[in-house]
């Protein structure tokens, strides 16, 4: 049931995710964070099998963090990317698989390029200008072909994202009450509300 | 894979990137190690072998591969071949097709090609067949990418197809 | 308790000796220079390796004696120094040409092959339990890229490339009677001869077709090439062999 949103502009990127977490039908928790900073400028919004994410997401945090440590500077947006999808096509060919999605959002520091990476479970990966996952992908992403614009401020962008937010809020049945949306830039990364 | 070794990989896309990514280590570790460049059909061997050490886990690719092989005497000559996902080698005359329009390739393909086609020829053959296969497919569409690979140089053109 | 020459520093292979040397591959060195002597000698068209077979009865057939072995179609090695030990090489050589040719298709080049070998008995040098290879080999072969090749391999794992080389009891002598009867236009026909003679010279004994084995790379013609692997077998055309006794006997009688 979660529903991650990401699109960029000029020189950011924004990851949104819902933060409920849910068990069957119950609500458990409606302040959950499903959106690791995973170095000064790199965001991945993880969804999937509860356990698998945050086990996975620890995982990939914990490794960036090692990289970071041993080399004195992180790995830039496209590296991480492709090693965190190898960890997840690795993953599949394991005898117990992680089920988690993600999006991976980075500001490259050295080309001055924001860059956003879909992958999902599989270990399938590929760099688009937006993206979501879960059900809101089905209401967002024909939103985001009409009305995104790689070269939009972080204002039009963010009125992008609140675009296929109210979608989602007035079309899918049930529909989580809040989401945390996270942003990266030039600057690092910052949460905003909306 | 190399100046003149194209390899296509449909499949399931996370082993088509992986595969890829363990082609070009493979090549590269080669190409050092032999301090030469990998010839077509030593190629394919290693496609196959690489596939087949996952006899029992594959990966979901049907990869063909097309490239100019140096003969003896220095010149060049065509190669083509193709594997199934655990790497059973074929190396065909004429074409080699793969992925979920192949039923439809096949038909097509023998229709239109003949062989010694010159370069623009075999395009337009090539481009043809993938074009009206693809169309009578489900699954893929959206487009086509044609490289026609001669010894002097590769040519890549891309096709408008439907986009349904 | 430790050996005269080699003072504490023969106890493990892992240690340098205070001068940088690690003793017991001098002493596999050594090994090998008391081995009888072996030689190679790169032709125009083609390389020759020999060595002498000595058997120490003449009770002992001869004929079934190897010095000379087929790693794979296209590369032959010879040795001098410890016969065992080389047999030990032969199978890893032969089991690496195999594992080279299901990956690939084809056999490995000779430079591939004897960095391989190389690597064998470079281990050997620097791991834990064991000891160097008490050999020193010249492997002969013939690939597409490079064309026949000749190198030798030591026990310490370094290998070079010859025109022509010895190795083994006489190989001083030897090669300053190759350096004196090289040229690098001399036919395969000539080496085989110039071989022979510099066998001859430090040989002790009657020099027969039982006692030398020789092996030859041949180079594959223009026409053999472009025909590629032989109808009906799908093999290529060898181009590694060993000379039959008959072969020798012909050679030595000329």
């Amino acid at each position: 049931m979660d529903i991650s949103f990401a699109l960029t502009g000029k020189g950011y990127v924004i990851v949104a995710a819902d933060t409920t977490a849910a068990r069957s039908i119950v609500k458990m928790k409606v302040d959950e964070d499903k959106i690791k900073v995973l170095s000064p400028h790199l965001l991945m919004a993880f969804s999937g099998e509860p356990g698998d994410t945050v086990q996975f997401a620890e995982y990939i945090e914990r490794n960036i963090r090692l990289y970071q440590i041993r080399n004195t500077y992180a790995l830039r947006p496209p590296s991480a990317a492709s090693w965190i999808r190898r960890a997840l096509a690795d993953s599949l060919r394991s005898r117990r698989p992680y089920s988690v999605n993600l999006l991976v959002g980075g500001y490259d520091t050295s080309t001055h390029t924001p860059h956003l990476y879909w992958v999902d479970y599989l270990g399938t990966m590929s760099e688009v200008p937006f993206a979501a996952h879960g059900y809101g992908a089905y209401f967002a992403l024909s939103l985001l072909d009409r009305y995104h614009d790689p070269e939009a401020s972080l204002e039009d962008g963010l009125a992008t994202l609140r675009r296929c937010l109210d979608e989602v809020a007035k079309r899918l049945v049930v529909t989580p009450e809040k989401y945390k949306v996270k942003v990266v830039d030039k600057d690092g990364v910052r949460e905003v509300e909306i | 894979m190399s100046d003149r070794i194209y390899l296509g990989l449909p499949g399931l896309a996370t082993d088509v990137t992986t595969l890829k990514e363990v082609f070009r280590y493979r090549v590269n570790m080669y190409t050092i190690k032999e301090e030469r460049e990998i010839e077509p059909e030593t190629f394919a061997h290693l496609v196959s072998s690489t596939l087949y050490e996952k006899r029992f886990g594959p990966y979901f690719i049907e990869p063909v591969m097309a490239g100019l092989e140096k003969t003896p005497s220095g010149a060049y000559k065509p190669f083509i071949a193709a594997t199934d996902l655990i790497g059973c080698l074929n190396f065909a005359k004429d074409f080699v097709v793969a992925g979920t329009a192949s039923t439809k390739l096949y038909g097509v393909a023998e229709g239109l090609w003949e062989p010694d086609l010159e370069p623009e020829d075999l395009f337009e053959t090539c481009a043809q067949t993938l074009l009206n296969a693809v169309d009578r497919d489900a699954y893929s569409g959206w487009g086509a990418e044609v490289h026609l690979i001669t010894k002097d140089k590769v040519i890549k053109r891309t096709l408008k197809g439907r986009m349904d | 308790m430790a050996s005269a020459e080699g003072g504490a520093y023969s106890y493990s292979l892992t240690v340098f000796s205070p001068s940088g040397k690690l003793v017991q591959i001098e002493h596999a060195l050594a090994a090998v220079s008391s081995g009888t002597t072996s030689l190679g000698i790169k032709a125009s068209n083609g390389i020759v390796i020999a060595t002498e077979k000595k058997s120490s009865s003449i009770l002992i057939d001869d004929s079934m004696i190897d010095k000379v072995s087929v790693i794979c179609p296209n590369i032959g090695i010879v040795y001098s120094g410890m016969g065992p030990d080389f047999r030990v090489l032969v199978a890893k050589a032969r089991k690496s040409a195999q594992a080279y040719w299901k990956v690939y298709g084809e056999y490995p080049p000779t430079k591939v092959l004897t960095q391989e070998i190389a690597t064998i008995m470079q281990q050997a040098t620097h791991s834990g339990g064991v000891r160097p290879y008490g050999v020193s080999l010249l492997v002969a072969g013939w690939d597409i890229t490079r064309g026949p090749c000749l190198y030798q391999v030591d026990p310490s794992g370094s290998y070079w490339a010859w025109k022509a080389s010895a190795i083994g009891k006489n190989m001083v002598n030897a090669k300053t009677f190759l350096e004196k009867r090289y040229n690098d236009d001399i036919s395969l026909e000539d080496a085989i001869h110039t071989a022979l003679l510099t066998l001859k010279e430090g040989f002790e004994g009657h020099m027969t077709e039982k006692t030398i084995d020789i092996g030859i790379v041949t180079v594959p013609s223009q026409a053999e090439l472009e025909a590629g692997k032989i109808e009906g077998t799908g093999r290529v055309k060898p181009t590694f062999r060993k000379l039959s006794e008959e072969e020798v006997r012909d050679y030595l009688a000329m």
